[in-house]
């Protein structure tokens, strides 16, 4: 367990696992204040609309103490094992980052752009970022996936999809 | 014999040409998304939800039982192809499976992998006609305590059993809880936790909870860590069995299934467990040459887990179907695909749908044969699949999540949404927190709240109206005892103080 992490990692890691905890220690406290202005009609038979958030913000600043408390007496939780994840390497944060900012381009711009400008961007930036090494075969790839899911969403299955700027051209 | 007629009923809706395309189809799609890293069932069913609305809902669940089937088969092949360590509940075949391949074996450990697939399939499914009308039975007296008593021992089961620390998997439970919360109270019509935001008032769809949990988080924390090699896949032609290899296999495929098929049913079970007990058992009783080759690629330990695996997913299908109680996250993505149809699975479902139910539960049959034929010979293709290149790959992940979430309510909100659960779904990943329980906490949440409200009102305020029923009590009793099953185990191992 303890040696899926590089040491310079450690302490970093453990900082981000009690910002976690504080995360659940946040997200009780506002499910108690967030629901202080919920009332029912005095007429509603048995429990109002705040007896289960009470319930449930209670457990989690509970959690949340417990969590903390285990982070700090130095239990870790495992990261998750996957088939394309080298747990070896430190995290790399530029590329999470760079996805990010990404994506949310997209769903700003996405309206504005229509889905197969949008999308073939969103993919054209993506695989790049995730390693894509031939930029031209990316954008290609991109293209054909954009107008294909577009056609094939929108003309055969009805789903609504974002024209855009070529709103007038398909 | 009541069931048996219902079955052969089920047998005539899953047996339209129509209904079989959507199974192939289902199938197919479960396959590809069970070989492909990245995505699973669980994900692949939240997305194709939104599309699938004008589907008539036999026709949609006979897809959905084949997505959820399909991602089974296909994992496998996966783990024993992919020489990389991958997901908890295939990491077990890959144990001997992907040394068998590297030995030359990859065919002997496809076929054993499918064709046990389909025994335990087939027989557990088999074992699901004849326990779901038993537990409906049972279940059709339940009052709202017994329903909320289950529903709270999903969540400590699932929150504690998933993860090697219990507080970890009751902080993933919390965040489903309060993300279930948002939006207007049903009984009440108040608005709770919407911060004003118009979109919130229906609450967060949990198909852009699924979504983002699993695949934006999923990339997210790919793109973090991604090994810069292109995948290391051992080449395979058509998976075939010889006949010792026949031999060797067809006990453990039958002790697998017999371990699997309880354990899914079991809150908290799930595919885990019963894989890891299987592959210890058949590693205790080998002998002679199997003995040997344990650790090195033996027959046997990939022939019993796979069929525990599948096993497992007929046995989630049994509380899933007579109780409304999922016990795994695909699971509570089927039982929000119920509701969005209107559906309460449950006692009464079987009562009023019997064509539904029964026609999913026959189809599973079909579905399982079409995997047969899906899995052995066309190996070689699938393992092609497995090359495809990981940018290329998680993009289009990223691409089909974007318009299945998009497809909703056609709102760029619910993007931005979809990204914020995306960095959550990240830091659970990146911080050891199990994703499951948040799923099972969103669906399952407002539904104990419901039950919980229901049985306070009739008991007019009287607490103890939550055990008054024996079946509650002994529920609530179980959950407390799986809670602190895990504070009893780290007691006595007292002697290994954590050494960082």
């Amino acid at each position: 367990m303890s040696d899926t992490i590089p040491p310079r990692d450690r302490h970093w890691y453990r900082r981000g696992e009690l910002v976690l905890a504080g995360v659940v220690l946040a997200l009780g406290a506002f499910v108690i204040a967030g629901t202080a202005d919920v009332t029912a009609a005095a007429s509603t038979l048995g429990l109002g609309p705040r007896f289960f958030p009470i319930i449930v913000g209670s457990a989690m600043l509970l959690i949340g103490v417990f969590y903390a408390i285990d982070v700090l007496r130095g239990g870790r939780g495992d990261p998750e094992q996957s088939e394309d994840v080298d747990s070896e390497t430190p995290a790399d944060l530029r590329s999470v980052l760079l996805v990010s900012v990404i994506f949310l381009a997209f769903a700003f711009t996405l309206d504005f752009l229509g889905w197969i400008i949008a999308g073939a961007l969103l993919f054209f930036g993506l695989s790049v970022t995730l390693g894509a090494r031939q930029p031209l075969r990316a954008g290609l790839i991109a293209v054909v996936l954009s107008v294909a899911t577009y056609l094939a969403f929108v003309k055969g299955l009805g789903v609504t999809l974002p024209g855009g700027l070529l709103a007038g051209v398909i | 014999m009541e069931s048996l007629s219902l079955l052969l009923d089920g047998f005539a809706t899953a047996l339209t040409p129509v209904n079989l395309l959507y199974a192939l189809v289902g199938v197919t799609l479960g396959t590809l998304v069970g070989v492909l890293p990245g995505i699973g069932p669980a994900m692949t069913v939240a997305l194709l939800l939104p599309i699938t609305f004008n589907v008539p809902p036999a026709s949609a669940f006979i897809m959905f039982a084949g997505i959820y089937y399909g991602g089974m088969y296909g994992g496998s092949t996966t783990s024993i192809l992919l020489n990389t360590p991958g997901e908890s509940s295939s990491m077990i075949t890959a144990l001997e499976g992907n040394k068998m391949a590297k030995r030359g074996r990859a065919a002997q450990a496809l076929a054993t992998a499918a064709i046990g697939s389909f025994v335990a399939g087939t027989i557990a499914t088999g074992l699901l006609v004849v326990a779901a009308p038993l537990v409906v039975d049972f279940a059709i007296s339940f009052g709202p305590e017994d329903y909320f008593a289950l529903a709270i021992l999903a969540f400590t089961a699932v929150s504690s059993v998933l993860s090697t620390s219990a507080v970890r998997g009751l902080a993933s439970l919390g965040f489903g809880l309060v993300i279930g919360l948002i939006g207007i109270d049903q009984q009440t019509g108040q608005a709770r936790l919407t911060l004003g935001v118009p979109q919130l008032l229906d609450g967060i769809d949990v198909v852009i909870v699924a979504v983002g949990l699993f695949a934006v988080g999923e990339v997210l924390y790919v793109a973090s860590r991604l090994r810069h090699s292109s995948p290391d896949v051992v080449p395979v032609g058509r998976a075939f069995l010889g006949r010792s290899d026949w031999a060797r296999s067809w006990r453990p495929w039958l002790r697998g299934t017999a371990l699997g098929f309880p354990f899914g049913a079991l809150p908290g079970g799930g595919a885990e467990i019963p894989t890891f007990l299987s592959y210890s058992v058949e590693k205790r009783l080998a002998r002679g040459e199997a003995s040997e080759e344990f650790g090195k690629g033996a027959i046997e330990g990939v022939a019993g887990p796979e069929a525990a695996n599948n096993a497992s997913a007929a046995g989630t299908l049994v509380p899933l179907l007579t109780l409304g109680l999922p016990t795994s996250a695909t699971a509570a993505i089927l039982l929000a695909a119920f509701q969005q149809y209107g559906l309460q699975p449950g006692p009464q479902l079987f009562d009023h749908n019997p064509a539904l139910v029964w026609g999913m539960i026959a189809s599973l049959f079909v579905g399982n044969a079409m995997l047969l034929v899906l899995n052995l010979p066309l190996a070689p293709l699938w393992a092609r699949v497995l090359h495809i290149p990981r940018p290329y790959l998680y993009a289009g992940i990223v691409l089909f999540a974007a318009l299945g979430v998009y497809a909703l309510n056609a709102s760029a909100v619910d993007l931005v949404v979809l990204f914020v659960l995306g960095l959550l779904g990240y830091a659970m990943r990146r911080f050891g927190l199990p994703v499951a329980p948040a799923v099972i906490g969103l669906i399952l949440g407002p539904m104990a709240e419901i039950q919980l409200r229901r049985a306070l009102a009739i008991g007019a305020g009287d607490v103890s109206v939550l055990v008054r029923s024996p079946v509650a009590a002994t529920l609530l009793v179980l959950s407390a005892l799986v809670l602190l099953l895990p504070v009893l185990r780290r007691f006595r191992n007292r002697p290994a103080p954590a050494a960082d």
